[in-house]
């Protein structure tokens, strides 16, 4: 990386193509403290919808010094009720507050007849869900008046009503709402597994100019039936097929952000900032990282 | 094929109301029933509202044991949806069902407990609150003080309890050291939850002083605050403690 962060008057603006990690309440003062050798920091933004205290005074000081992207995980865009006005509208003066470089969200639905799951539930693959999608993603990005990234999920079933493979739903969503592409290599991993398919087949339909994020974070392995399951917990370190994964994608795809998230059982800092140095010694040895 | 909207309805049904008929539009592939398939999703949303309730209330959740916690959880997520994409704001109404959740009646401070947790979390994430203007107030005429009505700090809530509250909610903090025995018998409290500096405080208040910052925080004009607190505290100093809820922010606003 040669070019010099921009800034904005809050802190960094400047996305490197080096890897950022998911900024958790635990690790703020660490984060304060240490100010690791990091790209970047993800915050979900729903954590910060509150109207003042501690975390948003904290993640003003922790703004200054790092570039920030804000992942959502609660606007149900894939919802057949009415998107929620109140949530857009809390993003949005989040997003005027914190001036993230990257907003992103799922391709995924969480809410129904005002009921929210507060989880990330798939879509039927559907000609449907993807007009549906469309619409949805553009209106949300004409409130925000800014582009969005949207995210691949991990799903444990798949629709009888499901058309399309998830991986072509995924780019003609991004390719018709103008979308940028947040490609979740473990996710696509965890689904290779959950429903039997080679996630080479996935990668390889995505062309890289759509992607503007990369994902990474550690599954657990349930056993249902004597069947394995993989569930997407964010609890542990990136498994080994996931890392073989990310090496093809920055191979395929070129230097992207790429993002450690770890939600539970939160480690030490320094054990997602070694997770952050490992992805980047990836792109690096994929000669990948520009110069 | 069902639509968007009938198969949404229906995952719906499937987690929350154990329906089973939704199996019919999972793909039965890859050695896993779908109906086991919907269960993950069944045991996922259940274990996340759960882990929102005990960030909320951990305090209960010491009280009554991680699996009593979970169990009470299960009916209480079951009763009561989420309405937001904002998990934090779920959980409101716990401290309400604890009260009639008939497996915890013989902890009847259980719910004071917990409306004194949610409570705290009102308060840690409230909006800052701005400082009263006290040269705008030193310009009232003394003979208007009366008449003045107060605004509480965004920051701070009231909590009264017949149990001694605080007591029990102290000695279940982490890094508590010492006697962790607490006497029911000894009394209830009146609180003051306040942020102060970005630091969540509790202060046990006098009757009086309780009583003066219910009514303020009623709206009620200050010579009526100030009666209903000497006639609950006759020894209340009255003066004393309003100036400190003036200097200290518990009081953020006035007007005439």
């Amino acid at each position: 990386m040669s070019s010099k962060p921009t800034t904005c008057g809050l802190g960094p603006d400047l996305i490197p193509a080096q890897a950022g990690i998911g900024l958790r309440a635990g690790h703020y003062q660490d984060v304060l403290d240490s100010k690791p050798a990091i790209g970047w920091l993800e915050i979900h933004p729903e954590n910060y919808f509150a109207a003042g205290g501690r975390h948003l005074a904290l993640l003003e000081q922790i703004r200054s010094h790092y570039p920030l992207s804000m992942h959502g995980v609660g606007l149900s865009l894939g919802s057949t009720d009415p998107l929620n006005h109140n949530h857009l509208e809390k993003l949005k003066s989040l997003i005027q507050r914190f001036e993230p470089t990257l907003v992103s969200e799922h391709v995924s639905w969480g809410s129904v007849d005002g009921r929210y799951f507060n989880d990330l539930l798939p879509l039927p693959y559907t000609e449907e869900a993807l007009d549906h999608m469309v619409s949805r993603v553009s209106q949300v990005q004409d409130f925000l008046g800014r582009q969005i990234l949207v995210e691949n999920v991990s799903s444990y079933l798949q629709y009888q009503a499901s058309t399309i493979p998830e991986w072509e739903f995924v780019v003609e969503l991004v390719r018709r709402s103008g979308a940028g592409l947040l490609l979740d290599i473990n996710n696509i991993y965890v689904n290779s597994q959950n429903h039997d398919f080679d996630p080479l087949t996935y990668l390889k339909a995505i062309p890289g100019d759509l992607v503007q994020e990369i994902h990474l974070a550690g599954f657990t392995v349930n056993t249902v039936e004597d069947r394995e399951i993989l569930i997407d917990t964010h609890s542990r370190p990136v498994w080994e097929g996931v890392w073989q994964l990310y090496q093809q994608a920055v191979q395929q795809l070129g230097a992207i952000p790429a993002l450690i998230e770890w939600d539970a059982d939160l480690p030490p800092l320094n054990v997602l900032v070694g997770e952050a140095q490992r992805a980047d010694s990836i792109a690096e040895q994929s000669h990948a990282l520009v110069t | 094929m069902p639509s968007l909207r009938e198969l949404q309805t229906e995952f719906s049904r499937a987690v929350f109301g154990n329906e089973l008929s939704f199996g019919a539009y999972v793909r039965p592939d890859g050695g896993l029933n779908p109906e086991h398939r919907v269960g993950i999703y069944r045991n996922n949303t259940f274990a996340n509202f759960t882990d929102a309730l005990q960030l909320t209330y951990p305090v209960v959740q010491r009280l009554v044991g991680d699996e009593f916690f979970s169990y009470a959880a299960a009916h209480y997520i079951g009763q009561t949806p989420s309405t937001s994409g904002d998990l934090q704001e779920y959980g409101d109404t716990f401290p309400e069902f604890l009260r009639t959740f008939k497996p915890a009646a013989s902890l009847p401070y259980l719910p004071d407990v917990a409306s004194l947790e949610w409570a705290y979390e009102q308060v840690f994430y409230a909006a800052e609150p701005d400082p009263l203007d006290t040269l705008a107030m030193s310009r009232i005429p003394e003979e208007r003080y009366g008449d003045l009505r107060f605004t509480l700090s965004p920051a701070s809530r009231l909590l009264t309890s017949a149990y001694p509250v605080l007591r029990i909610w102290q000695v279940n903090q982490d890094g508590f050291a010492g006697d962790q025995s607490v006497d029911l018998d000894s009394g209830g409290n009146q609180l003051l939850i306040i942020r102060r500096h970005l630091q969540v405080e509790l202060e046990p208040l006098t009757e009086g002083e309780y009583v003066l910052l219910q009514a303020l925080s009623d709206q009620l004009d200050f010579t009526t605050a100030c009666e209903q607190a000497l006639a609950q505290q006759p020894d209340f100093n009255l003066p004393a403690s309003f100036q400190r809820h003036v200097a200290q922010g518990t009081l953020t606003n006035f007007s005439l």
